[in-house]
């Protein structure tokens, strides 16, 4: 279903009333699970993701088969943990069959959903410290309720809550933010805006990219374009998206320290010395 | 589930260490290319693609079917690739690796959603008959870089590709034999074609057509594609170390330009072939003339 885009240039506003460098509403929670290791839920505008996370643990007998995995060397193929000394990242991405209007059953071994759970292992991997973890797994399962756009992105930052509760050490925060461009590829206007944090409708219509930086680095350390686009209007798409992850990063820490704040607050943590975030209370 | 072989530890330190001296074991430079082979088949939409080691044969046909009935106006067009274990033990038949999934979904999204073939024009009745374009994809050899060997075959093999032609009267489709009618060549609309760049260190070492070896040994890596016109048709860097912006974005002009080469060879062999199988025309080939 084409959308009409060509209002944009009237008023400068998207078609739900955003500016180009606007996010959507972001709604987060961790520990929303009481029996795992670590979860997280979030929410970027409609694009609803409960992401769980268990371990890390002790190798299972068997590798689940529908995940992806990789590990801290893995690059190319991935590698198991066994040969490397670092822990495993298994990755199961579960599609909720009524997160889009059309009910579609996706199957486990859908290509689109594989590559996605190897992108998230892998990038996962890079920002996690899994050498501390020899011969252990780190499991997470990403339950997609609602589907609204961004999905890759709002996935990857659901995984980064969901571990940041589990306590597994990372180097930073794996933020994601999407960026498009106004005007299709075939029309040649240099005067294409970008624009941060697509819907789904903008997305069936602009061409896009998901970017996930380190924290609020310029460090990409995920890239995906689907979609056609002048290869002149990447870098603008790029700041655009990086100067998106920023602001992401910032609501994530937020809600990590307002939950470190509650919890201390409700004395279900001690306020140690050993704690090096500063919490006042 | 059988592996690939690692590289050992004395290999891994000697590539590593090498490549931050600012060379690489095979003795090129860092975006320099192996000698890359396109050969076409006796018959249309056959090539068989050589990089250095690695060999690609891919295959072209086409069959009158039904379309989709929730597509009726499109034509029906698969790419299905197959990683056999005569390419490396690594592989198993009937159970796809996760190097498979990623090269699948590359070239669907290379070459199939960029719409390089305009599947409208594979329509013949709408809703009832279309052309159903089929690519097979075998990994003869693998030493690394199947990526952008994969797609410049596929690429070659959809460009030298020829169906048969068809007409339709009175709501009856007549398929013609190649004596009766010259097969015509597909739609085409634009050629993409797959760069990778393989990163070391802290990302901040990059080079283009990684062999196996390189390949295992890799931090991360990067492949976009492209068509000469300078359209990106798809970027993937799923994952692995972080690299900085700027230099994604040099390694998108470095990819062009190689493009802009990967084009101008295709280009050169495709006309070389035509002129091949141009015999003389219709005067040569009627001709009663027999050589004594």
């Amino acid at each position: 279903m084409p959308l009409d885009t060509s209002t944009y240039n009237l008023a400068l506003l998207r078609i739900d009333g955003r500016r180009w460098n606007e996010l959507r509403q972001l709604r987060g929670q961790i520990r929303t699970q009481a029996a795992a290791d670590g979860s997280s839920y979030l929410e970027m505008g409609n694009t609803k993701i409960m992401c769980v996370v268990t371990g890390p643990s002790e190798e299972g007998k068997r590798r689940n088969q529908g995940a992806s995995s990789a590990s801290a060397a893995g690059s190319g193929s991935s590698t198991s943990a066994s040969a490397t000394n670092a822990a495993d990242i298994l990755v199961s991405v579960v599609v909720g069959g009524f997160s889009t209007v059309d009910r579609k059953k996706r199957a486990r071994s859908d290509k689109r959903i594989q590559e996605l759970q190897a992108t998230l292992a892998k990038s996962l991997a890079a920002v996690l410290h899994t050498h501390l973890f020899p011969r252990s797994t780190i499991s997470l399962s990403l339950h997609i309720l609602s589907q609204d756009g961004s999905l890759l992105a709002c996935m990857i930052n659901a995984a980064t809550l969901a571990l940041v509760d589990a306590g597994v050490p990372m180097t930073d925060y794996l933020v994601a933010c999407s960026a498009g461009s106004t005007s299709s590829h075939s029309a040649a206007d240099e005067r294409a805006d970008p624009l941060i944090d697509l819907n789904n409708q903008e997305e069936q219509e602009l061409p896009f990219l998901t970017v996930g930086t380190l924290g609020a680095s310029d460090k990409v350390v995920v890239l995906v374009c689907e979609s056609r686009v002048q290869v002149s209007r990447l870098e603008g798409m790029m700041v655009a998206a990086a100067d998106g992850c920023v602001n992401i990063r910032a609501y994530l820490d937020s809600v990590v320290r307002e939950k470190g704040h509650r919890m201390v607050a409700e004395g279900a943590v001690e306020k140690g010395a050993s704690m090096a975030m500063d919490i006042d209370v | 589930m059988p592996r690939e072989a690692e590289p050992s530890l004395n290999e891994r330190a000697f590539v590593v260490q090498a490549l931050q001296e600012g060379l690489r074991v095979d003795g090129r430079a860092f975006d320099q290319y192996r000698q890359l082979e396109l050969k076409f088949g006796e018959q249309y939409g056959v090539a068989d693609v050589t990089l250095g080691k690695t060999r690609i044969l891919v295959k072209v046909s086409a069959e009158v079917t039904t379309p989709y009935t929730d597509r009726p106006f499109d034509g029906i067009f698969t790419i299905t690739t197959e990683l056999s274990p005569m390419a490396s033990p690594a592989f198993e038949v009937n159970r796809p690796t996760e190097t498979e999934v990623l090269l699948s979904r590359l070239l669907e999204k290379t070459v199939r959603r960029s719409n390089a073939l305009d599947t409208e024009s594979l329509c013949l009745v709408a809703g009832q008959k279309c052309w159903s374009i089929r690519v097979d994809l075998h990994v003869l050899s693998h030493d690394g870089n199947l990526i952008d060997v994969s797609c410049f075959a596929v690429v070659a093999a959809l460009r030298h590709f020829r169906k048969p032609d068809t007409s339709i009267e009175g709501g009856h489709l007549t398929v013609y034999t190649p004596a009766e009618r010259e097969p015509v060549p597909l739609s085409w609309l634009h050629s993409p074609f797959c760069v990778t760049f393989s990163f070391y260190g802290e990302g901040e070492i990059t080079i283009l057509d990684a062999n196996l070896l390189e390949e295992q040994l890799r931090v991360s890596s990067c492949t976009i594609s492209l068509n000469r016109h300078g359209e990106i048709c798809q970027i993937a860097k799923l994952g692995g170390t972080p690299v900085e912006a700027a230099t994604l974005l040099q390694c998108a002009s470095v990819a062009l330009n190689k493009v802009k080469e990967f084009s101008t060879l295709l280009d050169q062999k495709l006309a070389e072939d035509a002129k091949r199988r141009n015999k003389g025309g219709l005067l040569a080939e009627l001709s009663a003339e027999n050589e004594r």
